[in-house]
């Protein structure tokens, strides 16, 4: 039997090679590979090799069979799409689109077992194999949702995304939103002229490159839309705080933040055991909450999700791990819990900051590294000869008008009798003491 | 390029630290920016840095946002009127103020920082701190009474708020409010019914002159009176003293019955 190869035959099993090295490259790095969401990005693209492959059966022996199963591979890489970007963005599964990729699936597979879905034709200079009627029009309209949540996947990482890591996100729109849809376009314009099957696989791969490229190199890039990280705050059992730690500003007060923690703290037989996790719901976002053995920690996010709370959990053992001599000997000095960042870089590595909005939100540096005039800084230093409130004071001041430092000081000047001649036990009004001398 | 500005890819690995000479630099391009009163932000930061120490971008990139992570970069939004009261014991001395009206500089130190807690609240220079950025930010101004400095809210008018200040102690108010009540009074008069000393009574009563909230009528036998230009003011006063002491009142009942 003569088989019936052609450039698209050619491409197709170029395009599949390609889509399993692409397959097996998100699995072997072990940043990503326990990504849920990768797993479901994983299985669509291997659905879209089959349709891949079922069309180049289907080319070579121009059997109808395997065009239809091509087909139906089509309409579950969709919806295994529609699950990665569901995932990706809001951490859960449901979303109006996956009804209708599941509406259009269940149609699609209907049609697909009646006559006439596909058929053999003269076709871009060579003999064809393709979906036709009803069937065609809802495997092309599944592609066309493919292409449209690709498309807004990769704008709205774009858009969200911090700056620190906005030239990745940039990559990545690149590929998911101009290749992938002119890859669409060029292969829905694949039958007036065969080039463009060459065209559109060309940036196919192009477009898949750069985005596998962006979510190994930054995996960041997946966590800007499902959640927002806010603030982790460690404490230990006397109530100190010991770690404290922000990704970006929170709607959540500070009083309610740490009056949870210090409520939890107190009750915490009765609500939680060692090691339990509680999550409190917010208007403004949650509050998770660990408990260990020597520790309380407590995490903000704009919601809850497993990956957070599994991130938490690991960090509060390590935390213990790390500083359990220190916890043991109850020492409450922040910086002996400094090193804790090398933790978060360990368990949280993966959540964008985004404190500092753009590349031009100023910035000033820490009062450690802050040097004043060295008038006022030995005038600050007799006022404040304890140096952790020095430094505390230091990094108010640095963020204060410039002609704060010299009115506070003339305030302190003016006031400091008061401090001394009215004892700070007694504050009698009006010179009582005076009076009763006389 | 010179040996100690490469990061290589086994410092990315391991994650570098404060030490790296690349980092250190980094931090004096930032303080130099700063000594040269420029606005330092992650675009000149990077750019003057890229320029010096040509760090590849990605590394450059790392150190920042490490920086950042550590707190040595900080967010450097200058204070504004609403983002000053975010400190929290700022916003509880502020809250003191507003409902202590009239409250003296030791009042309100004694109040905040209640004894045993002065060591976790800070000291004396850090509460004038906290009085200092609440002067600026226009949400308190102070006031002179004798030799005490009252802090009083920025809508509440110096006499006001000196009447407060005034009215604040118990046995001035007992004297105020005994010759609003009966009309003028002999100072023997107000000693008998104000249980003080009679030094005390004297006292108070020659500081409430000089303050000019009483008034000594020589001619109708040294008969004292409330200054009839202030008169209003202090029924307003004392009025509103006289419903909080009501739900004082209330407020123990309702503790005692519960």
């Amino acid at each position: 039997m003569e088989l019936n190869w052609n450039i698209e035959v050619y491409m197709n099993i170029f395009m599949v090679a390609f889509l399993w090295v692409s397959i097996i490259t998100i699995f072997i790095y072990p940043r990503i590979r326990k990504i849920k969401s990768l797993f479901y990005l994983r299985l669509s693209l291997f659905m879209y090799s089959l349709t891949l492959l079922f069309d180049v059966f289907a080319f070579l022996y121009l059997n109808l069979l395997f065009s239809i199963l091509g087909g139906y591979a089509t309409l579950i890489s969709t919806f295994f799409l529609v699950l990665t970007i569901n995932y990706l963005m809001k951490e859960e599964y449901y979303s109006i689109p996956l009804i209708i990729t599941i509406i259009l699936a269940a149609l699609g597979f209907y049609l697909g077992t009646q006559p006439g879905a596909a058929s053999i034709e003269q076709g871009a200079g060579y003999i064809r194999v393709g979906w036709i009627g009803s069937f065609g029009f809802v495997c092309d309209l599944s592609t066309l949702v493919f292409m449209l949540l690709t498309f807004y996947w990769g704008f709205q990482t774009y858009i969200n995304a911090p700056f620190l890591i906005k030239r990745e996100a940039f990559i990545f729109l690149i590929g998911a939103n101009i290749f992938a849809p002119i890859s669409v376009i060029s292969y829905l314009l694949l039958s007036l002229n065969p080039v463009f099957v060459l065209i559109s696989n060309i940036l196919f791969i192009v477009s898949l490159s750069c985005m596998i490229y962006v979510i190994i190199k930054e995996p960041k890039v997946l966590y800007i839309l499902p959640f927002n990280v806010h603030r982790l705050l460690v404490k230990d059992k006397g109530g100190f705080p010991l770690f404290d730690h922000d990704w970006s500003e929170s709607q959540v007060n500070e009083t309610i933040f740490t009056g949870f923690i210090n409520a939890v703290q107190l009750m915490s037989e009765e609500v939680m055991n060692i090691g339990g996790l509680l999550d409190i719901n917010l208007r403004e976002g949650i509050l998770i909450l660990h408990e260990s053995q020597y520790i309380s920690v407590g995490l903000v996010a704009s919601k809850s999700s497993k990956l957070l709370r599994d991130s938490l959990v690991n960090f509060s053992k390590d935390f213990e791990m790390k500083f359990k001599r220190q916890l043991k000997k109850k020492s409450n000095s922040l910086s002996n819990y400094e090193d804790a960042i090398e933790l978060i870089e360990k368990h949280f590595s993966n959540f964008p900051y985004k404190i500092i909005k753009d590349k031009t939100h100023p910035l000033l540096l820490s009062a450690k590294f802050t040097k004043l005039p060295s008038q006022l800084e030995n005038k600050l230093k007799t006022i404040f000869p304890d140096e952790e409130e020095f430094l505390r004071i230091k990094s108010e001041l640095i963020k204060s008008p410039s002609c704060v430092p010299n009115e506070f000081t003339d305030l302190y000047d003016e006031i400091k009798d008061e401090i001394n001649v009215i004892p700070f036990e007694e504050a009698p009004l009006l010179n009582e003491k005076k009076s009763e001398e006389e | 390029m010179s040996e100690n500005h490469i990061i290589n890819i086994k410092d990315f690995a391991n994650g570098f630290g404060l030490e790296h000479p690349s980092v250190q630099k980094v931090i004096k391009i930032a303080e130099n920016i700063v000594s040269q009163n420029k606005t330092l932000d992650v675009e000149t930061l990077y750019n003057r840095a890229k320029r010096i120490l040509q760090i590849p971008r990605k590394g450059l990139l790392r150190i920042i946002q490490m920086l950042i992570n550590r707190g040595i970069l900080i967010e450097g939004t200058k204070y504004t009127r609403r983002s000053v009261l975010n400190n929290p014991l700022r916003k509880t001395i502020y809250f003191f103020i507003k409902e202590n009206l009239g409250a003296h500089f030791s009042d309100i130190r004694k109040n905040i920082f209640t004894p045993g807690d002065e060591d976790d609240l800070g000291s004396a220079g850090q509460f004038i701190w906290h009085l200092e950025m609440l002067l600026k930010f226009k949400y308190i101004k102070k006031i002179k009474v004798k030799n005490f400095t009252v802090f009083i809210p920025i809508e509440v008018s110096d006499k006001v708020g000196e009447l407060y200040f005034i009215l604040r102690d118990d046995i001035n108010r007992e004297i105020v409010e005994l010759i609003y009540t009966s009309g003028p009074l002999q100072r023997s008069d107000i000693y008998k019914i104000v249980e003080e000393k009679r030094e005390t009574i004297y006292y108070r009563i020659n500081n409430l002159a000089e303050l000019a909230l009483l008034e000594i009528d020589e001619e109708k036998g040294n008969l004292i009176h409330i200054n009839p230009q202030r008169k209003e003011k202090v029924s307003m006063v004392l009025k509103d003293f006289r419903q909080a002491e009501e739900n004082l009142i209330e407020l123990s009942a309702n503790g005692g019955s519960e």
